[in-house]
């Protein structure tokens, strides 16, 4: 892994316009970045039950659940302006949506408290507690 | 027969059934098994099941029922009528296995094969009848495996009841050539009426047999492969057709229980190559292991991102 010294600037102006959009955590990797028919084939078919949510990708079978964003926290989808010529140029990226839940997906297993997203929510509280002011 | 309740959700399996005959409650019956769509790589498979008393297997025998593969689909869409005009003494049930149950099935974590889901679903069939109530002395059973072990297996699970399997029992005994029709007219009539519940607009419904060797099915599955999605719910997923055209035409979607192997597949997975270990910088210096990650952050999947 190299460490370069570019930076890169997110444009925070860009939130105003940026629109909530659904957003799936997949237990899968799609080589694939762009768009997809998502509602046509993903949403159109999904099945909402007691809280577990199933569908299935490519004939696997997936349950899922919604989760909300840590209080006081939102998701951002962000968008690389324009490419770099250089791994030393500075990049720029705009926020294309937001989110504030998102619904995360098991390979066949129903979702449960330990799920490793589930759990990375802890990390705002606990950050908090560490690095926040100390109150005497 | 009435799909609806399949219709109503095409993505499980599903049972269909017709009243059971107040005499197959009181005089011993026999039982055929066949299924319908077991080859394709489109809709459903269906397994069938009829049953009608021993004493009754003659009146069978004269609606002239035989192996649906040799009947045209009018032909057997008038024989079901003539079996539901005889449902004073003959009764029948269907599990429908959607193609989503199917390729979820096939493709499991742990692989339930075709083989081991047909079984259990004719199991599963006969254990209705049972709970029914009806008198069963005899089970017929149509096969494309070895028979044998599948008699024994039936034998077992239904002691006290005569258990025959054989490849081809729909053409020699009449009550598999009537439930091979009910399965079949059941499996016709669904893959006619198929309801996307995809919203991919006025689909083409040219799909042909369904089966992988004919043209039109081919020029379907061409048609409709989304790169992403791949297929909707009508195709089995797990067929090698299916697999291979989305292989060549559609994104890779890696799962973390793939069998892959090779040099690019450890590098996606961030395992080290075993070439690796004989390079210069083998040990793995590059990084600190003073810096090494909490397991707060690595059970979390948490990492501090330094790069885009």
């Amino acid at each position: 892994m190299s460490c370069n010294t570019s930076v890169t600037h997110v444009r925070v102006s860009s939130v105003s316009q940026a629109q909530g959009v659904p957003v799936h955590l997949m237990p899968c990797e799609i080589e694939h970045n762009g768009p997809a028919e998502v509602s046509q084939y993903f949403t159109a078919t999904t099945k909402d039950h007691k809280h577990e949510k199933t569908v299935s990708f490519r004939g696997r079978g997936l349950k899922g659940q919604e989760i909300r964003c840590p209080e006081g926290y939102t998701g951002l989808v962000l968008k690389e302006i324009s490419k770099p010529g250089s791994d030393q140029e500075d990049r720029t990226v705009k926020v294309s949506s937001v989110f504030d839940k998102l619904t995360y997906w098991n390979l066949e297993t129903p979702p449960n408290s330990d799920d490793t997203v589930v759990l990375a929510m802890d990390w705002p509280k606990m950050a908090e507690a560490i690095h926040g002011p100390v109150e005497d | 027969m009435d799909i609806g309740p399949f219709e109503a959700d095409n993505s499980v399996s599903c049972r269909l059934a017709s009243q059971i005959p107040d005499v197959c409650r009181v005089e011993d019956c026999c039982l055929g098994i066949d299924e319908a769509g077991r080859g394709p790589v489109l809709g459903p498979m269906v397994y069938g099941i009829c049953f009608c008393p021993l004493s009754k297997t003659n009146a069978l025998k004269e609606l002239k029922v035989a192996d649906s593969k040799t009947l045209s689909e009018v032909e057997r869409e008038n024989l079901f009528q003539k079996l539901d005009e005889a449902k004073g003494y003959v009764g029948w049930a269907l599990q429908i296995l959607s193609p989503n149950t199917i390729s979820t099935s096939m493709l499991q974590r742990t692989k339930y094969n075709l083989n081991a889901l047909s079984h259990d679903t004719a199991i599963g069939l006969v254990q209705y009848a049972l709970d029914s109530g009806v008198q069963l002395k005899e089970i017929f059973v149509d096969t494309v495996g070895p028979a044998e072990k599948y008699e024994q297996k039936l034998s077992q699970r239904f002691p006290g009841i005569n258990v025959t399997v054989r490849p081809k029992a729909d053409s020699l005994f009449p009550v598999v050539s009537a439930a091979s029709i009910c399965a079949k007219v059941c499996r016709d009539r669904i893959v006619k009426g198929w309801n996307f519940s995809e919203d991919l607009g006025e689909v083409d419904t040219d799909y042909g047999s369904g089966y992988p060797n004919d043209p039109k099915t081919k020029a379907w599955l061409l048609k409709y492969l989304d790169p992403v999605f791949g297929y909707s719910q009508f195709v089995r997923f797990s067929w090698s057709t299916a697999q291979t055209l989305m292989d060549s035409k559609a994104v890779a979607v890696h799962w973390d229980d793939d069998e892959e192997d090779g040099e690019k597949a450890a590098h996606r997975q961030n395992n080290k190559s075993m070439l690796s270990y004989f390079s210069a910088s083998a040990g793995g210096n590059d990084e600190n292991p003073a810096h090494q990650t909490h397991r707060f952050f690595t059970e979390r999947r948490l990492r501090s991102l330094k790069t885009l």
